[in-house]
């Protein structure tokens, strides 16, 4: 099966100072294949370049060797329109809920803001956001609450329902339910668990907790300490 | 773990503690008839949901809280009610003989100040020692925290990570001895074998200082590692406490059961049902919508129920006994 996402060899490095300089070594040649319905988990411990690994494969920052392939193209030679359906198919989801909801706009405008990104016409919007809401799991009395009057674990379902209204193929989650507490967590999990059964969605999840990869991942990938030089 | 005999008076009582915050949607009630004894020397972890009103019981302890708050009930400490204290005879208790560690470190510490000197500042404040000293001993103590060498200490917050930060408030709160020691999620922001290692060494110099731990925390593992006793938070009340090995091999209330199923190891099945709102909780017992044991008596208020433990604790003390807030008992 070919992959949606793959990573050849990529490394990332750190430059600081201006002429004696340090680099540091993020990440160091990292191979790694994500297929439709499956999970890869990705371990190791804080500083390791877990999250700019995710990063990478997100396409929010560029590594400083290897390649990255969406769905055979290699994604710095893609034309506009490619870029465009690559971004809209991978997506990430964040550590802290909270933080990737913007404060001042209520859930409702959070969700029609990606409505009509989509150029979806207004008279859908209420349907779709209802669908959504119902897949996440989350009562509509929501939509008129701001970031901070929700939960965290509300929060996290709002961002991934964000997601979905994207219909990605591949989401990057990086330590999706860290913030949050164990009976949430479990909420989560199971919830990321359906979502990829219905909609055969490719996982890299990012995780310290080898317990969530063990009940998610079908592969493991374990980044250890990068160094200086 | 536990050194207490069973003869020994509770270092602090809370009695029918109940805490209300008046705000525009209503009125919130955070907690209601919280009641727990903490002894001498002990670590007693007070567990929970986010938003179950744990850290409200910290707060309204040491009369931190805002003053929209409404609080009743009494918390006895070496003979007086702290909650009726004057707000002069609060600040000679806090620091030096209750102290808290709250859960956002960036927040709580001065940012321009260098972390040694915001230790050393409380032996300055409240014990008058030189500053050479002072620093001295704040030094010692970040060592043993494991942030060792001049360079650490002459750094400033913002130069830590959060878990870095949190060991500075461990030492600032542990510097002074206290008799009582508040820790509010002190794992927080700790990645798993750090917060094992720091909340290892904070259970070490709490028993040489011979100090008792309120351990506030959703941590449950955390919990059971350090504790000597747990008490089950949901939504505002103590629905279970008794001994934490016991309450993790045998939990009596359906919540307890319930939450420990989350736990990794236990498979992550989740709790069914949204949480219960503060403003409107449920009549009668608050767990009763998404108790799987439900029946008809479930719309009363169970009261706390004595049941029979298998603990480990010397026959007669206190520790045996779990209390459980449920119908079926």
């Amino acid at each position: 099966m070919l992959a949606i996402l793959k990573a050849v060899d990529v490394g990332r490095v750190y430059e600081s100072g201006l002429i004696f300089k340090k680099r540091y070594a993020a990440l160091e040649g990292i191979s790694l294949e994500m297929e439709a319905g499956k999970t890869v988990g990705l371990m190791g411990p804080s500083g390791s370049g877990k999250t700019t690994l995710g990063k990478i494969l997100a396409g929010l920052e560029r590594p400083t060797s290897g390649r990255i392939f969406f769905a055979g193209k290699e994604i710095g030679s893609m034309s506009g329109r490619e870029t465009a359906i690559f971004r809209r198919a991978v997506q990430m989801v964040f550590q802290d809920p909270e933080g990737s909801l913007n404060p001042r706009k209520s859930i409702g405008q959070s969700i029609s803001e990606v409505l009509s990104m989509l150029k979806i016409p207004g008279r859908r919007w209420q349907e779709m956001t209802g669908e959504m809401l119902e897949k996440v799991g989350l009562s509509d009395e929501l939509l008129c609450r701001y970031p901070g009057q929700i939960s965290g674990g509300q929060c996290q379902r709002v961002a991934l329902g964000r997601v979905l209204l994207l219909q990605p193929q591949a989401i990057i989650l990086d330590e999706p339910t860290s913030a949050l507490d164990i009976s949430v967590q479990a909420q989560i999990l199971n919830l990321l668990k359906d979502l990829q059964r219905d909609l055969g969605l490719a996982y890299l999840l990012i995780s310290h907790q080898p317990e969530v990869i063990r009940f998610m991942a079908h592969d493991t990938i374990i980044l250890v300490q990068s160094r200086t030089s | 773990m536990n050194s207490r005999r069973p003869d020994d008076a509770p270092i602090l009582q809370i009695e029918d503690l109940s805490v209300s915050f008046s705000t525009a949607t209503g009125q919130v009630k955070a907690a209601e008839n919280v009641c727990f004894k903490l002894y001498k020397g002990e670590t007693l972890a007070l567990v929970g949901e986010t938003g179950c009103g744990k850290s409200v019981v910290a707060s309204s302890i040491m009369q931190l809280l805002p003053n929209n708050a409404h609080i009743q009930g009494r918390a006895i400490y070496a003979g007086r009610d702290l909650l009726s204290l004057s707000e002069k005879e609060m600040s000679r208790i806090r620091g030096s003989e209750i102290a808290i560690v709250f859960q956002n470190p960036s927040l709580a510490l001065n940012p321009i100040m260098r972390v040694s000197e915001q230790i050393a500042e409380m032996l300055q404040v409240r014990k008058g020692y030189p500053a050479a000293q002072s620093l001295e001993l704040a030094g010692e103590m970040l060592h043993r925290l494991g942030l060792q060498g001049d360079d650490k200490m002459r750094m400033y917050p913002f130069q830590f990570s959060g878990g870095m930060n949190q060991r500075v408030m461990i030492a600032a709160s542990m510097i002074l001895s206290p008799r009582i020691i508040i820790a509010d999620e002190p794992s927080k922001g700790l990645d798993g074998a750090l917060a094992a290692e720091v909340m290892a060494e904070m259970a070490r110099i709490k028993n040489q200082v011979g100090a008792s731990l309120l351990l506030i925390t959703h941590d449950l593992n955390l919990a059971r590692n350090i504790s000597d006793r747990m008490a089950v938070m949901y939504c505002g009340e103590i629905m279970e406490i008794g001994e934490s090995e016991e309450i993790f091999s045998l939990p009596r209330h359906p919540y307890t059961a319930a939450l420990l199923r989350c736990l990794p190891e236990r498979g992550f099945q989740p709790i069914p049902g949204p949480s219960p709102s503060m403003i409107k909780p449920p009549a009668g017992c608050k767990f009763h919508p998404r108790c799987p044991n439900i029946s008809e008596v479930c719309r009363r208020k169970p009261k706390m129920t004595r049941v029979e433990g298998r603990g480990t604790a010397p026959a007669g003390s206190e520790s045996e006994i779990r209390e459980v807030k449920c119908w079926r008992y």
